[in-house]
């Protein structure tokens, strides 16, 4: 399957539960057409991860992740040999009497090698379909992984040096995610598109919240979606996320809500914030306050 | 040569376009965005693949190609707005690309720094004529001691000449940290995969037995200044301890602070004090203003701490503790960022100077959050500070209740 324009992935997103904005769409459809990948910044919880789980379900393909941490190396990202079955393998030649330039020939080869998240990636569109990639918060690895990356974003191939270079026979679909927590280098990013994305606007996280929970009361959303909205406009360490958004109408709905009130804010707040600063930073006259200018908000949306 | 073809596959005739997009690649380059030559091509095939009637569709793909950072975004806007338009009448190349630099620069413009010490003349001679190669030399044994004791407030323009190149050859090296990863080494941990490889030439007999090792890394830096009113006559001498340290540490971030927060990384990056010392001064708004320490720290945790205080890095912060902003504010934010960073050092310029006690509300609200509390006076308190930033290693004393003083001087 393949897009001839941004309003079909827009509307190939929404149905399948994912609400785009125009140039979000734009970045996805460009990074589908021009094979390649795309790079995806943003806070905390904006939906970053879940547009590769979407696209994999799109595509109806797999999704290959990989989720970084410090240390990360090509032993765990990339390929490892298959040392105990080399040794055993050696111990056979050596009855045969092989010789040196035979075992170098028979112990290196592809038998041998065990295929991590990124050369899985590469092969895994041998049949034809390419899979979805995921290389999920590389502002947590170190830099000595992102120049592990360079040559797969460039050119979609993996090289290893006692067996050769393997090539994509299908480029898969590839979506890297980073929360900010550190600079990438300029090397990573030239080879991506790069697309930031932000907390969602009104109607846009209104929209989220119905297709995400399409049971819950229109008043309830509206004053959800204002309320996040306002407090977004606070100055918190950590500002609630759509992710919060999401979980935060799922638990008033467990708890049979069917609008907001103070005292229900503030027994939920620790869904929604997750510092004991930005909870002391709402005493009960804030949540009263915020709650009254969300009222407004939420009315006039109706 | 391959011609650029139009959607239909035939040659693209007429059109400006792909002038003008080279053009529009080149002001961007200008104003500092990351454009290679592969950049533009790759956006020439893009805008094959959408419509190019719709302004926006132009905008965000040409957005997605050549922004790479979030901070360009604003400054790419501004460059599609000006560039992208329609022409006003026939004449449409006249367009002053060099415009949009300019105001931006403009912008940076409201501060002139205070040259009280050396003031440069004109032909980029040294001030007093001295020579910057000869300094470290001359001063006998007792000028040297006399130099390394000498208050930092104190000094003229060839004594802090002369102490920069002590600050140079002090010889900073930071406390490491073992990282997660592994290089070849001495350890009782064998690398299969060299063993194998390394093994083969002697016919698969395990003959040599290389080992791996974590690897180790010194840790990052981080500096807070205070150049507000109260720290001025000491500024000038920490500008240049803060650009020496830039250029000999491992990764160094650097900040300045009085009632908001500035980053001078990019311009500590320079090769040359003076251009240094010229770009801060343009690009600090509030020098020798108020201390706000809270709310410059505030500031910081909120929009830096998450970005560079990872991998166990070591904060410094530098200021006498005079602050006029809110106690509990400046409390909450300094815990905040002992809680984040591995080591938190203040280095104060009147500890050691006689009868002074850390006193005002200011220090109080400090003190008791940091790790270490060291003087940095004179030469002689930067020889201890690179003996602490040394200690610094994987073990990290208890955090108590009140900092670790150090303030004998090690003479």
């Amino acid at each position: 399957m393949m897009f001839t324009s941004v309003e079909a992935v827009q509307d190939a997103l929404a149905a399948q539960n994912y609400i785009a904005e125009r140039s979000l769409a734009t970045a996805i459809y460009l990074s589908l057409a021009l094979h390649k990948p795309l790079f995806l910044e943003g806070e905390a919880g904006v939906g970053k991860t879940e547009i590769a789980k979407v696209l994999a379900r799109l595509f109806d393909t797999e999704l290959i992740r990989l989720q970084c941490y410090e240390g990360l190396d090509s032993n765990t990202a990339l390929y490892e040999w298959n040392y105990a079955q080399q040794l055993m393998h050696l111990r056979l030649l050596e009855a045969t009497g092989a010789s040196r330039a035979e075992m170098q020939a028979e112990l290196f080869t592809r038998e041998f090698l065990q295929a991590r998240p990124l050369l899985r990636a590469v092969e895994a569109g041998a049949n034809g379909r390419a899979p979805v990639l995921l290389i999920d918060e590389i502002d947590r690895a170190d830099e000595e992984f992102e120049a592990l990356l360079l040559e797969l974003l460039s050119d979609f191939q993996v090289t290893i040096p006692e067996l050769g270079t393997i090539k994509a026979a299908t480029p898969p679909i590839v979506i890297v995610t980073s929360n900010r927590t550190r600079e990438i280098h300029d090397a990573l990013k030239r080879r991506c598109l790069y697309f930031w994305i932000d907390y969602p606007s009104f109607d846009k996280e209104l929209r989220i919240i119905r297709t995400k929970a399409p049971h819950v009361e229109p008043m309830l959303a509206r004053q959800i979606t204002a309320f996040i909205q306002e407090m977004r406009r606070m100055e918190l360490f950590k500002a609630p996320g759509v992710a919060e958004t999401i979980d935060w109408t799922a638990a008033l709905i467990a708890l049979d809500q069917n609008a907001l009130s103070p005292e229900i804010v503030a027994e939920t707040v620790g869904v929604i914030l997750k510092y004991q600063d930005d909870i002391n930073a709402l005493p009960p006259e804030s949540i009263a306050a915020l709650l009254d200018r969300a009222r407004l908000t939420a009315d006039a949306a109706k | 040569m391959s011609i650029y073809l139009g959607a239909d596959g035939a040659p693209y005739a007429g059109g400006h376009l792909l002038h003008n997009l080279t053009l529009f690649g080149r002001l961007c380059r200008a104003l500092g965005m990351n454009i290679t030559p592969d950049r533009i091509t790759d956006a020439a095939r893009a805008l094959e693949l959408i419509h190019l009637g719709r302004r926006d569709d132009v905008y965000q793909t040409l957005r997605a190609l050549f922004v790479t950072r979030q901070r360009d975004i604003d400054l790419f806007d501004e460059a599609f707005q000006q560039f992208w338009r329609r022409p006003s009448s026939e004449q449409w190349s006249t367009l002053d690309l060099r415009s949009l630099g300019e105001t931006r620069r403009k912008k940076k413009m409201q501060f002139l720094p205070g040259p009280e010490a050396t003031p440069d003349d004109e032909n980029g001679t040294n001030p007093q004529g001295v020579d910057d190669k000869l300094i470290a030399l001359v001063p006998t044994f007792s000028q040297q001691e006399l130099l390394r004791t000498k208050d930092f407030a104190e000094m003229t323009g060839a004594e802090i000449a002369a102490a920069r190149q002590w600050i140079a050859r002090l010889g900073w090296s930071l406390g490491t940290r073992a990282t997660r990863r592994r290089i070849a080494g001495r350890s009782a941990q064998i690398d299969p995969r060299r063993l194998l490889r390394d093994n083969l030439r002697y016919g698969g007999e395990m003959i040599v037995l290389p080992t791996r090792t974590v690897k180790i890394k010194p840790r990052p830096l981080v500096l807070l200044c205070d150049i507000s009113g109260s720290m001025e006559r000491y500024t000038r001498l920490l500008l240049h301890f803060m650009h020496g340290l830039a250029h000999s540490a491992y990764q160094v971030e650097s900040f300045v602070f009085s009632t908001r927060l500035t980053r001078i990384t990019r311009s500590l990056h320079h090769k040359s004090i003076d251009a240094t010392l010229l770009e801060v001064g343009t690009s600090v708004k509030d020098w020798g203003g108020g201390t706000r320490t809270g709310d410059a720290l505030h500031s910081f945790n909120y929009d830096w701490g998450r970005r560079v205080l990872g991998h166990g890095a070591v904060a410094l912060i530098i200021t006498d503790g005079w602050d006029r902003g809110d106690p509990e504010l400046l409390r909450a934010e300094i815990s905040r960022l002992q809680r984040n960073c591995y080591r938190l050092i203040w280095l104060n310029p009147l500890l050691g100077a006689p009868q002074y006690e850390p006193l005002t509300r200011g220090a109080q609200a400090l003190l008791p959050y940091v790790d270490d509390f060291l003087p940095i006076r004179n030469l002689a308190n930067l020889e201890m500070l690179v003996k602490e930033l040394k200690r610094v290693d994987w073990r990290r004393p208890e955090r108590s209740a009140h900092a670790h003083w150090i303030v004998e001087n090690t003479k």
